[in-house]
């Protein structure tokens, strides 16, 4: 076989080369349009993946995520007990979207007929919701995507609205804060608005803490609204509200609310208030002020009723205040308690005539006996010896002329001028009571220092607060600040006791069975609203302490222009009631010994035949009347005859 | 023997296959099972989408089940804390007052104690099972309850 000539294997080699530069120039076109395509997906990837991903995550997550944001369930309120004075319950709101009940248009143009008629959904609503039709209809007719048509009602009424499956109607679930004892402390309590925003009282100052922080739970859904079962599901449960634990005892509240209440009535008067401590801790256990307000159905009291008047309200002390110039008197060592000293019914100061109440000889009497007859010149005498400087270094150690610790809102801190801006009249005015205006929480607060040694421990409404674990985190107790000494407290609890126990005191309607009382009495004048000088209407007061060798509790009264307007005879019964009760609550014994059982058996026995015969009485004497009305005839225990018998009586045959 | 080596020479049949390197003999291709890689593709599809399927039937089974259970707890709730309430109100004191009086009751008479030789396990004598912990907080017990 011939072999290929030189020419024809160099075109042949030529061929192969052109053959394999063609094939590797289009692999390497292949590979540079692949690179391209590579890069370009990759420069797409991070502009998507780096550049943009938080904004296009965003996007994604409005497309498909839903955020339901969950309200927490605010704290309750409690009483020191435990009992529940303030609580939320899951409420009904039933909401409509108007736009269901009028024909519309797509974006297409496509027409929308109305879901229903208005007036055939509010007809059949009305009934429910215990509303008028029309207004529900004007309602629905409204141009706007969301009416509420009722907010926050029965959970069962809400129910009744979903069963009846009405379009465009939808009910949601709501907490509702409810004050299950009514009126009870509301002024203290406080309420919120329908939003659970604390407005006033504990609610208003506690409600950062009351509130809680609200939950998220984020779901998925499809793009019909549809939740995707199987999707995201991301729970981030609201933060409960921390329960607040008051010092508030809800019986002592009652008694103290319904004494007041009852006092209001029987005196005439235009309001009353009453303010109950415990010794030692400063804790308030009643704050009780009339008139009152239900927080459960604001809107149409007065105002002026919300407000928690043992803290807002000044008033002149009047004789209550004697016992705090005669303690820093004593306390100065410038009197004692058995100093004797010559008092006439008057004195003049700077001009000015100062009288006591009942005229009498000029006598001598001793400070306790001054206290004991509340006499007006004995004290006036008293603080010329102790000075206006003294007098009010000690009154503002006692609290006077600022708010107490407490930090509830809208309290007065009183008006006590300082004693280089006193004139001449009034050292021995302020003595007594006048030209100084103290809260009636002042003024128990004062007299809580002297039942307690001496020691001023600040009020406070709040025991502790109480988290998800259940246990009771107690708010530390307040420092106390030493205002007089033992010996000088107990000296004037002594004077105080005279002035109740005593043949000459004036708060004998004070008394309690059983325990001993160290109290004062206090009327006072009010001043002129208009100007200068008071009026012809008085404040009724009565401050005292039991028992009085070891005191527990310390009652304060005021009675707001009562009849008649002597302390004595109107604040001193109302607080014997509260005081007996708060004693109770306390369990604190009477003092002597207690009965052996069999005599406690008898007495209790005696009184049970006496509550029977009055009873028995009362059943004869009803019976009687029901006989003498004539046989077959049925009237009620007052002996009112019934309709048939009158109309027979009064129409003769 | 010389010492001068003689050239390579390369006999035909090695220069031919020198000139034709980049052919190769290619062999005839196996026979490919081409209808049993469909069937296995098509069961495995078909086992991944019946399991997606299933997993996603089960997870919103379940789903739905958790949704009851939260209602069931959220009505729960909703139930205790208006019994809650509704305890609260029927134990005010004006109710239990109002109710005592209508059913003919009278206030109590003046305040007596006893005198007892010892004490005894009500309130203010603590049990001795009680730890001095618990029995700082009286509270716990009422609110811990509730809870």
């Amino acid at each position: 076989m011939p072999s290929a000539s030189p020419r024809h294997s160099r075109r042949g080699a030529a061929v192969l080369r052109t053959s394999e530069q063609v094939a590797v120039r289009r692999i390497r076109w292949t590979l540079a349009i692949f690179a391209v395509l590579v890069l370009a997906t990759t420069a797409k990837l991070v502009e998507i993946q780096v550049l943009d991903a938080a904004d296009l995550a965003a996007v994604s997550e409005r497309q498909r995520a839903r955020t339901i944001e969950l309200p927490a369930t605010r704290g309750r309120i409690y009483d020191r007990d435990g009992d529940v004075l303030a609580t939320s319950v899951q409420a009904a709101t039933i909401y409509a979207d108007p736009r269901a009940f009028r024909a519309t248009e797509t974006p297409d143009g496509l027409e929308v007929p109305a879901a229903a008629a208005a007036g055939d959904v509010a007809a059949a609503l009305a009934p429910v919701l215990s509303q008028d039709a029309a207004t529900i209809t004007e309602r629905l007719e409204e141009d706007r995507h969301f009416v509420y048509l009722a907010r926050q009602v029965a959970h069962e009424m809400g129910e009744e609205v979903r069963a009846l499956g009405l379009p465009g109607i939808g009910v949601l679930v709501e907490p509702h804060r409810l004050y299950p004892a009514g009126p009870l402390a509301g002024q203290v309590v406080g309420f919120t608005d329908i939003d659970a925003q604390g407005l006033q009282g504990l609610e208003s100052v506690y409600d950062g803490v009351l509130s809680g922080t609200p939950g998220t739970l984020l779901l998925e859904r499809a793009p019909g609204g549809l939740d995707i079962a199987s999707g995201v599901r991301e729970l981030s449960p609201p933060a409960v509200g921390t329960d607040v634990v008051l010092s508030l005892d809800r019986e002592v509240q009652h008694v103290a609310e319904l004494a007041a209440a009852t006092a209001m009535e029987e005196y005439d008067a235009v309001g009353a208030s009453i303010v109950v401590t415990e010794v030692g801790t400063g804790d308030i256990l009643a704050m009780a002020s009339t008139p009152g307000f239900d927080p459960n159905e604001r809107g149409d009291e007065d105002p002026s009723d919300r407000r928690n008047r043992a803290v807002t309200d000044v008033f002149e002390p009047g004789s209550t205040q004697k016992a705090l110039t005669i303690a820093a008197a004593v306390e100065e060592g410038i009197v004692t308690p058995s100093t004797t000293m010559s008092v006439a019914d008057t004195i003049s100061v700077s001009g000015s005539t100062f009288t006591d109440s009942a005229s009498h000889a000029t006598s001598q009497w001793t400070v306790t006996e001054i206290m004991e007859r509340s006499s007006n010149v004995g004290t006036i005498q008293i603080a010329q010896e102790l000075g206006p400087e003294q007098l009010d270094a000690y009154l503002r150690s006692f609290g006077y002329g600022r708010p107490t610790a407490l930090g509830f809102p809208g309290e007065s801190g009183g008006l006590l001028r300082h004693h280089e801006d006193w004139w001449g009249t009034s050292l021995p005015t302020i003595a007594m009571g006048h030209g100084v205006a103290v809260t009636l929480l002042q003024l128990a607060h004062s007299y809580g220092t002297i039942a307690n040694d001496g020691v001023a421990v600040s009020p406070r409404l709040v025991r502790g607060t109480v988290g998800e674990d259940g246990r009771l985190s107690p708010v530390p107790a307040p420092p106390g600040e030493r205002v007089i000494s033992t010996t000088t407290a107990a000296a004037v609890r002594a004077m105080l006791e005279e002035a109740v126990h005593g043949e000459a005191g004036t708060g004998g309607l004070a008394r309690v069975d059983g325990y001993r009382v160290a109290g004062k009495t206090g009327t006072a004048r009010k001043p002129s609203e208009g100007g200068a000088g008071y009026s012809n209407q008085y404040i009724a007061t009565f401050v005292g302490m039991a028992p009085a060798d070891d005191p527990r509790v310390v009652v304060a009264v005021m009675i707001d222009e009562p009849w008649p307007f002597y302390g004595g005879l109107t604040a001193a019964p109302v607080f014997a009631e509260v005081m007996q009760a708060a004693l109770v609550a306390l369990r604190v014994p009477p003092e002597g010994a207690g009965d052996e059982l069999p005599t406690a058996l008898q007495l209790a026995a005696e009184h049970a035949a006496r509550i029977a015969d009055a009873e028995v009485a009362a059943a004869d004497a009803a019976a009687r009347a029901v006989l003498e009305g004539g046989p077959g005839l049925v009237g009620d225990a007052a002996g009112d005859p019934p309709a048939e018998q009158a109309a027979g009586v009064a129409d003769p045959p | 023997m010389s010492a001068i080596t003689a050239p390579l020479r390369r006999t035909r049949p090695e220069l031919e296959r020198s000139a034709q390197r980049h052919l190769r003999v290619v062999e005839e291709p196996a026979p490919r099972r081409t209808l049993a890689y469909a069937i296995v593709m098509i069961v495995v599809f078909g086992v991944a989408v019946f399991g997606t399927v299933s997993l996603n039937a089960l997870a919103a089974g379940a789903s739905v089940e958790a949704r009851g259970l939260e209602a069931h707890v959220t009505e729960a709730e909703r139930v205790y804390a208006q019994l809650v309430a509704d305890v609260a109100a029927l134990e005010d004191p004006a109710r239990v007052r109002a109710a005592a009086l209508e059913i003919g009751m009278t206030a109590p008479g003046p305040v007596r104690h006893l005198a007892l030789e010892r004490n005894l396990p009500a309130d203010g004598a603590l049990p001795d099972s009680r730890t001095p912990d618990e029995a700082a907080d009286p509270l716990k017990p009422m609110l811990s309850a509730e809870r």
